[in-house]
């Protein structure tokens, strides 16, 4: 698998226009960012701070109204076709499509790419069975569970074996035990398969067990804070949830982030 | 529109006691009333008795019933193909769903008997006049519920699908045509029925086969016993192919709950 590719994210701007009132919403308002190949990174904001719009224009579904998103020398806008396979994402809820069983779920992303039909079960299988779904390849989803639904999510979502993944808000929707539990997976899924991972979430738990970094968005993905995890000791994780709420209270970083170590 | 009720579809071909029940009931009235009919001073033929009605139904000839499904069936698959080829396009187009559906709701609310007439006077041909007519009443109608189909598929579907970067034809193959497949089977059951009253309508209009037009030479005999069997021929068709799409519903539609 090779490396993935750099991700630059260039004074970028989102503005929607409302259909029924007519009033603009700046959405995003230039952000700068930069994110490492292999890096896991994840994005806390509160509700409505453009989170899910940064989400559908880093794969691409949405256009830049200025700015840029390069992921290497390319745009996932202008070069859709070029990350079939390069990206995966996995959702708040599972979306999955009923009609299908666990596996024809899991191999969709292989079936679009034209990979060969051993290849695509052979693989589907392969990443069922680490997500622990062995014995449940065909059932359909309204047959499990809403963790094993996710579950099945994820392994659609590394089937492609993606340079880069993203979920928004994808473990939201689950129990907590679930959710740790999902996300422990899918974390230790993606270092060993050396994916950049970009997992947008509005709990700081979960921002914070995710590790490498946080960068912490304000109104319209104003980049309040960018937090290198890795800089602060563990004992000092509730010092740091606290530093962040406050941050997202009074929409400034707080000073004690500037200082970790 | 009013097709919707139709939705949750009671299984077809099963006969519980109740439905035998109320048959028999309207068998022995029909009987009663035939051997009244006379002393009412009804003329005898207006309501046969039953042993007349049978003797009518062993009369019936299969050609005629195989013609009419023919015609039926042939125009169906022809106003489903043309259906969703067009339903697809305007999903895709805006513009050309805003310059067809007016079109389209204008063709919706002509009665059939304009078609029929607009058949007769344009056309020469009996099959193609027939097959016109059934088009244009059934086409719409798969048009019409496909397009609301697609357009129904859930957002967070679509954008899921779109994240994964298919092909225009494989967005659809692998998306819209297996989410609409239910409105798909529950249209066909709509113009399956649709067709058939149609169909027999347009065979009275100078068809020399088919059991519209044995329903017209049993008209012109003062036959009511052999309108009565024809009728019968009918009903039980369009059971028969309702039941037969359940029935293949029932198979692509097992991962349903
Ligand atoms: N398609 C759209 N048309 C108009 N406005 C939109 C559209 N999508 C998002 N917005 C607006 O942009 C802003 C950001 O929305 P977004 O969904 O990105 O927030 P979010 O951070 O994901 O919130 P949440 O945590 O609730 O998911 C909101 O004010 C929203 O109303
Ligand atoms: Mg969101």
């Amino acid at each position: 698998m090779s490396i993935p590719p750099t991700i630059e994210v260039r004074g970028l701007r989102k503005v929607f226009r409302q259909a029924t009132t007519g009033q603009s919403v700046v959405a995003i308002d230039r952000l700068d960012l930069t994110i490492q190949p292999k890096e896991v990174i994840a994005i806390v904001g509160q509700t409505g701070c453009g989170k899910s719009t940064f989400f559908d224009m880093m794969i691409g579904l949405e256009a830049p109204t200025e700015g840029s998103i390069h992921i290497g020398d390319k745009s996932p806008y202008s070069d859709f076709d070029y990350f079939r396979g390069k990206m995966a994402t996995v959702f708040q809820q599972d979306r999955l499509l009923p009609w299908r069983s666990a596996l024809d779920n899991a191999k969709l992303p292989l079936e679009l790419m034209g990979r060969p039909e051993d290849e695509q079960r052979e693989r589907a299988l392969m990443w069922l069975n680490k997500l622990g779904l062995g014995q449940f390849t065909n059932a359909y989803p309204h047959e499990l569970s809403g963790g094993m639904r996710q579950r099945v999510a994820i392994a659609r979502a590394f089937a492609v074996q993606p340079d880069i993944l993203l979920a928004d808000e994808a473990f939201g929707h689950l129990d907590e035990v679930t959710a740790a539990e999902l996300r422990d997976t899918f974390l230790q899924l993606a270092r060993e398969c050396g994916s950049t991972a970009i997992l947008i979430t509005h709990q700081l738990e979960e921002a914070i067990a995710v590790g490498d970094r946080i960068a912490v968005f304000g109104k319209s993905a104003k980049l309040l804070a960018d937090i290198h995890v890795n800089l602060w000791p563990k004992e000092r994780y509730g010092e740091l949830r606290e530093a962040i709420q406050a941050t997202l209270q009074s929409q400034k970083a707080d000073p004690r982030l500037m200082q970790p170590a | 529109m009013a097709h919707v009720e139709h939705r949750e579809s009671v299984p077809v071909l099963t006969f519980p006691r109740q439905t035998i029940v109320s048959l028999l009931v309207f068998a022995a009235c029909w009987e009663g009333m035939s051997h009244l009919a006379p002393l009412l001073g009804i003329p005898p033929f207006a309501i046969p008795s039953l042993l007349r009605i049978s003797k009518s139904i062993l009369t019936i000839t299969p050609i005629d019933i195989v013609v009419t499904l023919a015609r039926v069936i042939a125009a169906l698959i022809a106003s489903f193909i043309f259906g969703l080829v067009l339903a697809m396009a305007m999903y895709r187009s805006e513009t050309l769903d805003q310059y067809l559906h007016p079109m389209i709701r204008i063709l919706m609310a002509v009665p059939v008997v304009s078609w029929i007439l607009f058949a007769v006077l344009w056309f020469p041909g009996v099959e193609f006049r027939i097959g016109f007519v059934l088009v244009v009443v059934c086409g719409p109608v798969f048009l019409v519920d496909t397009l609301d189909a697609m357009r129904n598929v859930p957002r967070e579907l679509r954008h899921m699908m779109q994240s994964f970067r298919p092909t225009t034809v494989q967005f659809f193959l692998k998306l819209m045509l297996p989410a609409i497949v239910p409105t798909i089977f529950t249209s066909w059951k709509v113009n399956i029925s649709l067709a058939i009253r149609v169909v027999t309508i347009a065979e009275l209009v100078g068809a020399v086969t088919g059991i519209g037009h044995q329903l017209s030479v049993a008209q012109e005999l003062f036959s009511v016993a052999d309108v009565f069997a024809w009728t019968i021929v009918l009903v039980a068709l369009l059971f028969l192919l309702e039941a037969l799409v359940a029935r293949v519903e029932h198979r692509l539609l097992r991962w349903r709950s």
